[in-house]
């Protein structure tokens, strides 16, 4: 009963999050200075007819919202004009239709867009998150039981300069150093290859995918390398260890069947938030190795305007940290049957 | 063993697969780096250059712009103007076909420019097809297109008008049709396109003119420039459009590549532009006009001319790569350019002595001059879209030159969109560091110093002359180009006279090559587009 009742919680708070974002989502863009059906454009063929036009077509001559005229600079408008013929108004109605609108700058469906990169982002960071989690967990553990050695100390400073090491820095060294041993540099496939045998198209992507997520992988696995250690050696110092370690078990008993499951708490929050955020993407490695994800696609779509790219992409991204958020929780009141009680 | 029989397949498999992939008979691949994408592949709707470049490879128009700035028939095999030049009867190719194997006729000729004109959402069509009165099929292979004015370019309105195929188009909505498969009628079809990742394209055999010796042209998109540097050191590509100027020197150390520079094939310029629109003509409603006074005058315009060390700004911002600049045509353009004007020279005391001549001085000993009335002294905003990375330097190197003959800059980088809101029509600037994309006909370039463009936008500095409004009118109409050219040389003159812009410099394309790879590229024209079809429709692999 209480556990049903802990769940039905957490999902509706995730619910009014997630609510409360696509709200937001829909006036932080606005408030970006400059003229979204001009972006960038700096011509003498475009004249001011044809931006008119553009502004039509895509719904910015309207009013962003009753009594609001625009958001950037902040204009007070009409509030006696029909609610229906708002901007926010239209959002909303293609939202519940499952419609993110269409791309200003290439005039295709968000969702196509959002779509083709979204599986490519979650290929590349899934691949970098499990490698990045399996070394790191694994050194941590290991770090935590032979604390204070050499051990120990060497993948302390290994974990904390690859930690610190700038993406993009790293990711270009890396280019440089692949592209010298015959490693491709650009995009997830070679263009072209798309009638070849799938056998040959995945080794193609393998071979693709091999610097990005190596950079990934090394930046990332510092982090839970650190937490990891740092959890199990709290753990280990507790006062049933020492028990444990009096009734005469194997230090390897003690890991398993002791420490272990205590000392993952931190650790799982680090992996729901960043599993969350990646579908954000790593806006630096995807654009150093020109991989199309959705880092790229939200920065694209940042310098042209482009809002319901933006939109789309920032509603992906806080559904699904949302989502792992909520993950998060139940796994702690698994891992952890205090948690629900305090509730 | 069950284990042993599953490796077994598994290699057979990737054994299998490597052999289908490569044991084919190769076909010649060419690969492009370039740092973009098209942002869509309807030519109506399009915007960037990076899809005008794909639209060049598979469209057929009926004229083509050359290397040199001129243009030659197309599509068309003939062409006749009647003599008041309003009506131009064009005769098509026989047996042209689409790349679907459909015939091409005057019908998707006259559907084509029909959708051009008439869809009103095309952000670049309707300047190109202003002057269109009618268009009619009057047989199987003749149009003919009337005019409401004679003017004198309509070569150059044509060259980007892609024909696109009827059979097609006519059941989409114009604007909104996303055109992935491309059917097309040119040299190359679409095979395969992913929105910044590639466009795959192959050669059209059935191709009416020159078919290209390359039988798969792939434009790969690199988000970072200094993986397409990289990635043509490899030979991961074979050719990259674009590159930055950092990466000259160790590019032109490599055996394998060669870099080409030259003017680009779409003339583009940037400028300096001093804000001298008068109170009289600050446009009504949209004008803010707080240019600084002093920038109305001459004699300060000319002042900051002469202590402009353009060389110095090429060396510094371009590392050399670049021309200096006289007027805002752009060499590139040809026979527009006036190749008389001589530009002012780089003299500071020279420039001193105008601005101390004409009352200009440092009354109250801080440095920087003042006003003759002592009113304010001259201190100069200067701003530039913060996306531009010359900018800074430039508005830098400015502020050092300027500096010299006691004229103080303020400056700050602004988001594009905020700069064109302070430049045009609101004129609340006093200098700005911007640069215009423009046409291979000077038509457009001209117009934004004319008095009619204030009010519109279009007009940057508020420039108003009565004659050199004229002669614009003039050159507009004039039929004879010998006569057009005398026309517009004069309004350059006029122009550089009355110093409306300073230009720094005509910046350049840089591109590169593998020499190992393939050979034939156009590199000795007074411009280079090395993706133009001029190079992709004859270059060779190197045997």
């Amino acid at each position: 009963m209480n556990r049903y009742r802990f769940l039905i919680k957490k999902i509706s708070w995730s619910a009014f999050t997630i609510l409360f974002v696509l709200i937001l989502n829909f006036f932080l863009f606005r408030i970006l200075p400059g003229d979204a059906a001009r972006a960038g454009i700096h011509d003498p063929r475009l004249t001011k007819e044809a931006i008119e036009k553009i502004r039509v077509r895509y719904g910015l001559d309207k009013p962003v919202i009753n009594c609001l005229e625009s958001v950037h600079p902040v204009k007070l408008g009409d509030c006696t004009i029909n609610p229906f013929e708002t901007q926010f108004f239209i959002y909303l109605r293609n939202l519940s239709q499952g419609e993110l609108g269409i791309s200003f700058h290439s005039n295709r469906p968000v969702t196509d867009i959002l779509g083709e990169r979204l599986w490519n982002t979650i290929l590349l960071i899934g691949a970098g998150q499990i490698l990045s989690i399996i070394i790191g967990m694994v050194f941590g553990i290991f770090a935590a039981w032979k604390a204070r050695t050499v051990i120990d100390y060497s993948s302390l400073i290994i974990s904390l300069v690859a930690w610190s090491l700038p993406t993009f820095w790293l990711g270009i060294i890396l280019l440089f150093w692949g592209s010298n041993h015959g490693l491709p540099i650009g995009g997830k496939m070679t263009p072209g290859i798309s009638s070849y045998p799938l056998l040959y198209q995945a080794g193609d992507t393998l071979k693709h995918i091999f610097l990005p997520t190596l950079t990934y992988t090394i930046v990332f696995m510092g982090e839970y390398m650190l937490v990891m250690r740092s959890s199990l050696l709290d753990v280990l110092g507790e006062d049933y260890i020492l028990t444990a370690k009096a009734k005469g078990l194997s230090t390897f008993q003690i890991l398993k069947d002791h420490a272990l499951k205590n000392a993952m708490l931190p650790i799982v929050t680090i992996i729901a938030i960043n599993l969350g955020f990646t579908v954000a993407g790593a806006i630096q490695i995807e654009t150093v190795f020109s991989w199309p994800g959705l880092g790229g696609a939200i920065f694209e779509a940042v310098v042209r305007r482009d809002f319901p790219v933006l939109q789309g992409a920032f509603l992906l991204i806080a559904i699904s940290v949302i989502i792992a958020n909520l993950l998060a929780d139940l796994t702690y009141s698994y891992l952890d049957p205090r948690v629900q009680s305090e509730q | 063993m069950k284990q042993k029989s599953l490796y077994i397949l598994v290699l057979a498999a990737l054994i299998l697969s490597a052999c289908s992939g490569l044991g084919a008979k190769q076909p010649v691949t060419m690969r492009v780096g370039y740092a973009g994408s098209p942002d869509t592949l309807n030519p109506g709707a399009a915007v960037l250059a990076e899809s005008y470049t794909m639209f060049g490879l598979v469209y057929d128009t009926m004229y083509q712009l050359q290397l040199d700035g001129t243009f030659k028939l197309g599509l068309a095999e003939s062409m006749q103007v009647s003599d008041d030049a309003l009506t131009y009867t064009f005769k098509i190719r026989d047996g042209v076909k689409w790349h679907d194997g459909v015939p091409l006729t005057a019908e998707d000729v006259v559907f084509t420019y029909n959708l051009y004109a008439n869809t009103e959402d095309y952000p670049w069509m309707a300047d190109y097809t202003t002057y269109f009165e009618s268009v009619e099929a009057t047989a199987n292979n003749e149009v003919v297109l009337t005019l409401s004015e004679a003017i004198p370019n309509l070569d150059s309105q044509l060259v980007f008008l892609f024909i696109l195929p009827k059979h097609i188009w006519e059941n989409e909505d114009g604007y909104e049709f996303e055109n992935t498969a491309m059917i097309g009628s040119g040299p190359f079809k679409m095979v395969e396109y992913k929105q910044n990742e590639f466009v795959h394209l192959a050669v059209n055999k059935d191709y009416f003119g020159t078919v290209p010796k390359v039988d798969e042209l792939i434009f790969q998109t690199f988000e970072n420039q200094d993986a397409l540097v990289q990635a043509i050191k490899t030979g991961q590509v074979d050719m990259i459009t674009e590159m930055p100027n950092t990466a000259v020197a160790t590019l032109r150390d490599d055996p394998n590549v060669e870099v080409v520079t030259g003017a680009p094939f779409a003339p583009g310029v940037t400028d300096i532009i001093i804000n001298q629109v008068t109170p009289e003509n600050c446009p009504p409603g949209d004008g803010i006009c707080t240019g600084h006074p002093a920038l109305l005058d001459r004699n300060v315009r000319l002042a900051m001319a002469h202590a402009t060390d353009k060389q110095k700004i090429i060396d510094v911002v371009l590392l050399g790569l670049g021309t200096p600049g006289t007027e805002l045509l752009p060499d590139g353009l040809g026979i527009w350019y006036n190749t008389d004007l001589k530009d002012y020279e780089y003299d500071v005391a020279k420039a001193n002595q105008i601005l101390d001549d004409a009352g200009y001085v440092d009354a109250n000993g801080d440095g920087v001059r003042d006003m003759p009335d002592g009113s304010r002294d001259l201190t100069f905003r200067i701003n530039w879209p913060s996306d531009s990375i010359d900018s800074p330097r430039m508005a830098e190197l400015l502020s050092e030159m300027w500096g010299d003959i006691g004229i103080k800059l303020e400056a700050q980088a602004m988001d594009p969109d905020a700069l064109t809101a302070a430049c045009c029509p609101a004129f609340d600037f006093d200098i700005m560091l911007w640069g215009w994309g423009s046409d291979p006909d000077p038509s457009l370039l001209l117009s934004v110093m004319t008095t009619d463009e204030i009010p519109t936008g279009s007009s940057e500095t508020g420039y108003s002359n009565p004659t050199y409004d004229d002669l614009y009118t003039k050159q507009a109409v004039e039929l004879d180009q010998a006569k057009r050219v005398e026309i517009v040389w004069q309004m350059q003159e006029i122009t550089h006279n009355d110093v409306v812009y300073i230009i720094p410099f005509y910046s350049q394309n840089v591109q590169a090559f593998r020499k190992d790879r393939f050979t034939g590229w156009i590199v000795d024209q007074p411009k280079v587009e090395l993706s133009d079809i001029t190079s992709l429709g004859i270059v060779a692999p190197v045997k």
